[in-house]
């Protein structure tokens, strides 16, 4: 439908690629020099790089700690996800008494935005004891609307005489689904997992609320609360940042086909 | 036999509700119960050191009438979501020239989209770093090229913060509206437009004509995305403002942290995201509506 000379669209596009791409260089070259606290006007392009900030950055807090605390709960979110979605989705591709019902109940939980929910959600932490922990960190994300919806639409897309051929000749029922169903959706988990880990990653409020212990702290709370800990210092702070945002944009850029499946089959996160 | 047959069916019946009962235990814990909750403690005077009192419509008439702030925050969150068609439709056109055939256009899109599955706690950072007075980017071009002669304190100032704030934002959600919108234009028929251009329409009005209506449900999803934005954007103003300067952009959400984990006050924070809950389903009820009635329709059947 367009008409446009090529020029003009590769023109856009570049011009649109680097007002998106202006902050991530900025950044970038902040972290490798540090100088715009010190030179002004700052320079485009980055001088005598170094790694100084990087180094700073894990020494003057906690980094390690911090990271670990991150990938445990990513962890226990991307599994818990993956498996409790599946079986969920397993279970809405039968029939059964309510099952309506419990679509209705799941498509009316993806109305209530978990921003909404954070004071009661806080005092049932407290109550069962979870505060400070990982796995009261996890526990909210475990389980996704959405994807368990992924999962319903791919175990819906196995034909029926395949598992029932797999039946006839006695295939107990537990190999049927590691055997069939779980190679037959390996794009339903690649989703999970990718959309589970981005959530869990980059998870800000919840973290913030139940957590008190330093020691407890995921990324994200130590890149908010970076200025507090170190002197005033842009350098180190970018350096954090990009710390922080590699793995999260190295996984997006590997599966990158996958994420984009997840988010356009449902509305929002759920 | 009969029984067998049964028994069976009773197997599976308890190992469908076996696989159910996980997720629907932490959608009870964590979405129903909570909202249920904070009505029962809306009407309620309360804090974790004192047992409950009635308080009935207390807490609502404190807001409504005499809680400034809250109408500041209903205001922002209302402006922050009129914000959204500006950035659908920057999306739109970046969308319609990603879908033509030309080369390279992967990585348009992957540059475009990048920026929403970063953190946005670091996204904030940056961004309040981009605006600083003294040594931020914009200020250093502004100055440069003559606009102004001292640098602006964007997030100081309380009628610029917001706006900047807004920016940041629609900067981080802009892929996702184009991905979106992609993905519409992609399931729009090509003999559409053959048929149309065969019969003398010009590219405008296959534009007008075609694919603005067979858009509308992608579009409107994108309205309710900006909508779910408005409400949850959290992180972003905390980092970058927490709601400064005096009040300027807080929204109902960061308003609601400040009530329940700063001042303590859980009651009148319950009656608040009772308030605002309420407001955000209207509204997606509204956008649906008017969207007939596809916006986030989950494959149900």
């Amino acid at each position: 439908m367009n008409r446009f000379p090529k020029w003009v669209i590769h023109l856009g596009l570049g011009i649109i690629c680097a007002a998106m791409m202006v902050p991530f260089y900025w950044v970038l070259k902040t972290s490798l020099t540090g100088e715009n606290i010190f030179a002004y006007p700052p320079s485009l392009v980055p001088e005598n790089p170094h790694l100084f900030y990087y180094v700073d950055v894990w020494y003057s807090i906690p980094f390690f700690r911090y990271l670990v605390n991150s990938v445990i709960v990513s962890i226990i979110v991307v599994v818990a996800n993956v498996v409790l979605n599946a079986m969920a989705g397993f279970a809405l591709t039968r029939e059964f008494m309510g099952k309506g019902a419990i679509i209705m109940l799941f498509l009316s939980c993806m109305m209530i935005p978990f921003q909404v929910t954070i004071i009661p959600a806080y005092l049932i932490t407290r109550d069962i004891g979870l505060l400070n922990t990982h796995l009261g960190m996890a526990l909210p994300l475990c389980s996704t609307i959405v994807c368990i919806f992924v999962f319903k639409a791919s175990f819906d897309a196995i034909p029926k005489s395949l598992i029932d051929a797999a039946r006839i000749d006695g295939v107990p029922d537990w190999m049927i689904i590691f055997r069939i169903m779980v190679p037959l959706s390996q794009s339903a988990i690649a989703t999970n997992i990718i959309l589970a880990f981005i959530w869990s990653w980059n998870n800000f409020l919840w973290p913030l609320v139940i957590i008190r212990d330093n020691d407890m702290q995921t990324l994200p709370l130590g890149l908010a609360r970076f200025l507090t800990v170190v002197e005033d210092s842009t350098g180190a702070l970018y350096a954090f940042c990009i710390m922080v945002l590699v793995p999260g944009l190295v996984i997006f850029l590997l599966a990158q086909k996958q994420f984009i499946a997840g988010l356009t089959s449902g509305a929002a996160k759920g | 036999m009969a029984f067998a047959i049964r028994r069976k069916r009773t197997r599976e019946l308890l190992l469908i509700w076996f696989f159910l009962a996980p997720s629907l235990l932490i959608f009870l814990l964590y979405r129903i119960i909570p909202l249920l909750w904070n009505g029962v403690l809306s009407f309620e005077f309360w804090s974790p050191y004192k047992p409950a009192e009635f308080a009935g419509l207390y807490h609502y008439e404190e807001m409504l009438l005499y809680d400034d702030v809250f109408w500041q925050a209903f205001w922002n969150t209302a402006i922050f979501m009129a914000s959204a068609p500006i950035g659908i439709l920057i999306a739109l056109l970046v969308a319609i020239l990603v879908d033509t055939p030309i080369r390279g256009r992967n990585v348009y899109r992957t540059i475009v989209f990048m920026s929403y599955p970063v953190m946005t706690v670091a996204v904030g950072i940056i961004w309040q770093w981009l605006y600083n007075e003294k040594v931020g980017l914009f200020n250093y071009v502004l100055v440069s090229l003559g606009i102004v002669e001292q640098g602006i304190p964007f997030l100081e100032t309380a009628s610029l913060a917001l706006p900047a704030v807004i920016v940041a934002s629609i900067w981080q959600v802009l892929g996702f509206y184009m991905i979106i919108l992609l993905t519409g234009l992609q399931n729009i028929q090509p003999s559409l437009y053959e048929a149309a251009a065969i019969d003398g329409a010009n590219a405008w009005m296959r534009f007008r004509r075609i694919t603005l209506p067979l858009l509308r449900p992608s579009i409107f999803l994108c309205f309710v995305i900006g909508i779910i934005n408005s409400f949850t954007n959290f992180d972003l103003i905390y980092v970058m403002t927490d709601g400064g300067p005096s009040h300027a952009t807080e929204l109902l959400v960061t308003y609601i942290y400040r009530v329940a984990f700063k001042l303590a006050q859980f009651d009148y924070a319950a009656a608040l995201t009772i308030v605002n809950f309420l407001f955000f389903v209207f509204l997606a009820w509204l956008a649906n509506r008017l969207a007939g009635g596809e916006v986030g329709a989950v494959e149900t059947g």
